[in-house]
Formats: C-alpha cells, structure tokens, sequence
C-alpha cells in the first residue's frame, strides 16, 4: 500500500497532520509524507486522515 | 420541533417559512437518512431537486465536480409567494462557488494560500483586537441582543480588514451582506420581494468595490483586494464581473455563515451548561470545542449540483440535468459517522463533520472562521460569568443559510484580561 497526495488539490488544510502526525507533515502550504510505506499499526490513522481531507487530496493506492 | 407522525408524504425540509417557525427539521432529516436518504422533492416555487440527507453520499457527489456540476444550479432557492423567477442572466454574478473545472481551480488557486492556517494565524491579533472592542462595548450592561451587538460585529470587521475596506465603511457593507444573504427575510427586505433587495445591495456593492479595485490597481496595499485587482488569469486581468464577484463571495460567504456559528454555539452552551463550564476550566479544549459547534450549527444548510450524465447515487437513478441538494446539517447528525450525533460535546474527537463541505469547493474560509471562533469562546470562556436567553430567539427566513437573527440574552460579563 502506497499513499497518493495529490498536491494539486492539497491546499495546506494540516487535517492530514491532526490526524495521523506520523505520516503527514505540512511546509509550504503542502501536505508531505514523513514515511513512504507505513506500517499497518497505522493504517486506521491514515483512514482517518483520508477521511478528514477536507479536499480529499490524499488515496491510497496497490502499486 | 414536534412532529407527530411522520411519513414522506409530509416530509419538507425546504420552505423556508418552516425554518423561521421551527428551526432545522431534523426530525425529518433523521427520518429521510432512516428511510429514504435520496428522495425526491417536488414542491411549488422551486424546481424539482433529489434530497441527499447521508455523509457518505454528500462526500461522494463532492469529490466528482466534472459529473456534478456547481454553475447551473447553486443551491435550491424557494420564491417567495407572488415573486417572479427571473433568468439567471438578469443578475449575473461569476465566483467560486458557481464556477467548475478548470476555471473553479484556476481562480481558487490565486487566493488559496492566504486562507491556510498558517497564514491566517498571522490575524489571530487584530482578530482579538476585534473582539475584545465588540465585548467591551456591551459589558456595562445586563441584558442584550447577541446577535446584532456581538457575533454579527466580528465576522464582517475581520472580512473588512483584510479587503482593505476602510473602518467608515464596515457598517455599509455590513448591511449589504445582511440584505443579500437574508433578503427573503422580510426585516432586511428593501423594495418589493427579496430579488430587489438582492438586485439592489449587489448594484451598490459592485460600485463601492469598482472603485476601491480601481485605487489599488494605482496604490496596490498588502491586502487580499489587491491582490485581486492586479491579479492575472491565463495571462490576462480579472475580467470585471468575475473581480467583483469574488469580492462580493468573500464578503457575504464568511459573514452569515459565521455569526452563525457563533449565535448558535452560544446556545448550545446556555442550553447545555455542563459543556460551557467544560471550556472555562480547561481552555485547552478549545480547537475540538470550535469543531463541534460548526458540526452542531451547521450554518449553511445546503448547496446543489447539477449531474452532467445519467448517473446513480446509492442505488438511485438520478438522469442528466436533475439536480441534487446536500444537505450539510444532516450528514452532521449522521448516526454512521457519530456517535450520539445529537449529543453536543466540546471534546469530540474525532469530528469529520461536514460543515464546511468537502471537495473541490470546500470553504475556502474555513481557516479563518475556525480562528474567529477560537478567539470569540475563547473570550467569552474567560469573561462571560453567566449568560441566559432574555426572551425567545428569532430565525431567519431562509433554507439556504440558517439561522438566529435575534438573541435576547441576561449576562454578567468580566473585564478583559489582557
Ligand atoms: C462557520 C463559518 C462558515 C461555514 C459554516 C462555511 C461553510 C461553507 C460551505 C458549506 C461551503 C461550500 C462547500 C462545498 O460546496 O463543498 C463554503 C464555501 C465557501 N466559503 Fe465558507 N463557511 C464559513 C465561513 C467562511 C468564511 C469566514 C469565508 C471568508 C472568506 C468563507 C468563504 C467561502 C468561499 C469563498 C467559498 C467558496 C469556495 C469554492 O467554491 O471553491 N466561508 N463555505
Ligand atoms: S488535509 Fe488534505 S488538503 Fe490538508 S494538508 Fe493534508 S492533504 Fe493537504
């Protein structure tokens, strides 16, 4: 499992970060990945920040 | 609200007249989430529309803004009864939130960045500067109108501020906003019905913002009205209609919406003590206290979208050109995404509430009016010893944006501590 921000929609909102502060961070108003492949411990967190994209910026994605 | 028996036969979640007597309809939201979450409305002064009343399904017809589209239908607006439908070309206005792809991002984008938290942190002073003026003033007192003497003063001085509107002017704009957004309420009606009033403070915000563009295309200023008036798209100025537009969109979307919250939040809090001695004891609670009152107001009750192909939400066939109404409120009280959703409890957390929308045209301000209301409970947590209602709150005549338009309260208020 790979995540996908898509930085053209990400507006900076920092909900990824509240959400799942191990993966996300936010510099120059754009979202960031601190890790490439998470361990599955955090895959809830990482719903959850999906979830709270306010512009549903972030997927996760098979390849 | 007392609904005895339910049925859709008797559902209406969008006459306007049932929210200035009763409130938002949740009891019938609940019902339609339960039993029929797209339902088809068919209702004299106003075209037919789909009712969505689930989260899952606002988030899922918000994120396809090429399927689902903004500009031919904004939100499901109600005539009043004798008023005449005028064509839409009768008023033009060109923002945001009736434009689409490409364009939509493309004039999103030039503003964006000075609506992140990080930038609009930066306000956070002159936010509170606002606020202890506006709490200062009516702190000798007892008794007053919450709305017209607090929350309405901070939202419209803080949109002011950064348009660089002069102080002399913010009670003028103060009342266009009053009268485009509440223009079906009779007490901001000018002229016959609620599209003259719309016509006319649109006529006189566009000449007051003619001329302020036209100052800062010659004295550019660090405000966002310049930033706007010497802006480029695709290599060219802002043709005027959308200049004016986006001005007239900033001003109106943030003002309403957040006095709003604000009335609404102070409320919740009269009506639930326990919650509001919760925020004096523990200032901490404040970001997830902010979440839940913009989860349990929900200002703006709906906007529309207009499919541009034979498409299916939840089973339902819904065929090009109809057009569905998200109804945000609703997915807020959504018993799949909240526990207890009609509990109103200040440390909710997590809140993927949906009242600021969510998507392509997810509010652009939302920054912003997460800060003022941190700084508005935030004060009031620390100078607001007691607070009652002094007689019955008054709503606002509209399915669009809802609302109290007067809120009596008895109150013993502290001085400021800073
Ligand atoms: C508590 C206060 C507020 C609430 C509840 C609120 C709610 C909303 C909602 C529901 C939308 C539509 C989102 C969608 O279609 O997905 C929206 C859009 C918008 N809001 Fe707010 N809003 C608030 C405050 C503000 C403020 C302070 C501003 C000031 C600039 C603002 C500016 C806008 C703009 C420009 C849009 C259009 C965005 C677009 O179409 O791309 N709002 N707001
Ligand atoms: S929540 Fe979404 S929009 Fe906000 S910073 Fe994270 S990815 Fe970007």
């Amino acid at each position: 499992m790979k995540i996908v921000i898509d930085l053209k929609l990400c507006e900076g909102n920092e909900r990824c970060v509240a959400a799942a502060p191990e993966v996300f961070e936010v510099h120059d108003d754009q979202s960031h990945l601190r890790i490439e492949n998470p361990p599955s411990a955090l895959m809830e967190k990482i719903r959850l920040a999906i979830r709270m994209c306010p512009r549903q910026a972030i997927s996760l994605s098979d390849r | 609200m007392s609904t005895p028996e339910l049925s859709l036969g008797s559902i209406d979640v969008i006459t306007p007249e049932h929210y200035q007597q009763n409130g938002y309809p949740h009891a019938q939201w609940t019902y339609l989430r339960k039993h029929k979450p797209v339902f088809h409305v068919e209702q004299p002064r106003t075209d037919p529309f789909w009712a969505i009343t689930k989260a899952a399904d606002i988030m899922e017809i918000s994120k396809q803004p090429k399927l689902w589209l903004n500009g031919p239908r904004l939100a499901v607006f109600v005539l009043s009864p004798g008023e005449e439908a005028l064509p839409p070309e009768a008023l033009p206005l060109k923002h945001l939130l009736n434009m689409d792809p490409p364009q939509h991002g493309q004039y999103r984008s030039l503003l964006s960045r000075y609506f992140t938290p990080r930038s609009v942190r930066a306000l956070e002073p002159e936010v509170s500067r606002i606020t202890t003026t506006v709490l200062d003033d009516v702190m000798g007192r007892t008794e007053c109108d919450f709305v017209t003497e607090i929350s309405s003063k901070v939202p419209v001085a803080v949109i002011a501020e950064m348009l660089g509107v002069p102080r002399q002017d913010w009670p003028t704009l103060f009342r266009w906003t009053n009268e485009i957004i509440g223009g079906g309420d009779p007490e901001f009606q000018r002229g016959e019905n609620p599209t003259e009033t719309f016509a006319q403070a649109r006529m006189e915000m566009f000449q007051y913002f003619t001329n302020l563009v036209a100052e800062r295309q010659k004295h550019p200023a660090n405000d966002v009205t310049s930033i706007l008036a010497n802006a480029k798209v695709d290599g060219a100025a802002l043709p005027t209609l959308e200049l004016l537009s986006y001005l007239l969109v900033l001003v109106v979307a943030g003002n309403e919406t957040t006095r709003n919250a604000t009335t609404g939040g102070l409320l919740a809090m009269i009506e639930n003590p326990s919650q509001f001695q919760r925020l004096k004891s523990d200032p901490g609670i404040i970001k997830t206290a902010v979440e839940e009152i913009v989860r349990w107001t929900s200002p703006v009750i709906q906007f529309a979208r207009t499919a541009t192909q034979d498409t299916v939400v939840r089973g339902q066939k819904i065929k090009a050109g109809e057009s569905v109404c998200l109804f945000y409120p609703s997915a807020n009280r959504d018993e799949e995404v909240f526990d207890e959703p009609f509990r109103f409890d200040i440390g909710r957390n997590p809140n993927p509430h949906l009242g600021f929308g969510i998507g392509e045209h997810f509010c652009l301000g939302s920054n912003l009016a997460r800060l003022e209301l941190e700084v508005i409970f935030r004060e009031l947590a620390k100078r607001l010893d007691r607070a009652e209602l002094a007689g019955p709150v008054a709503r606002l005549r509209s399915s669009f944006v809802g609302g109290i338009k007067h809120m009596p309260i008895r109150y013993k208020l502290g001085p400021s501590h800073d």
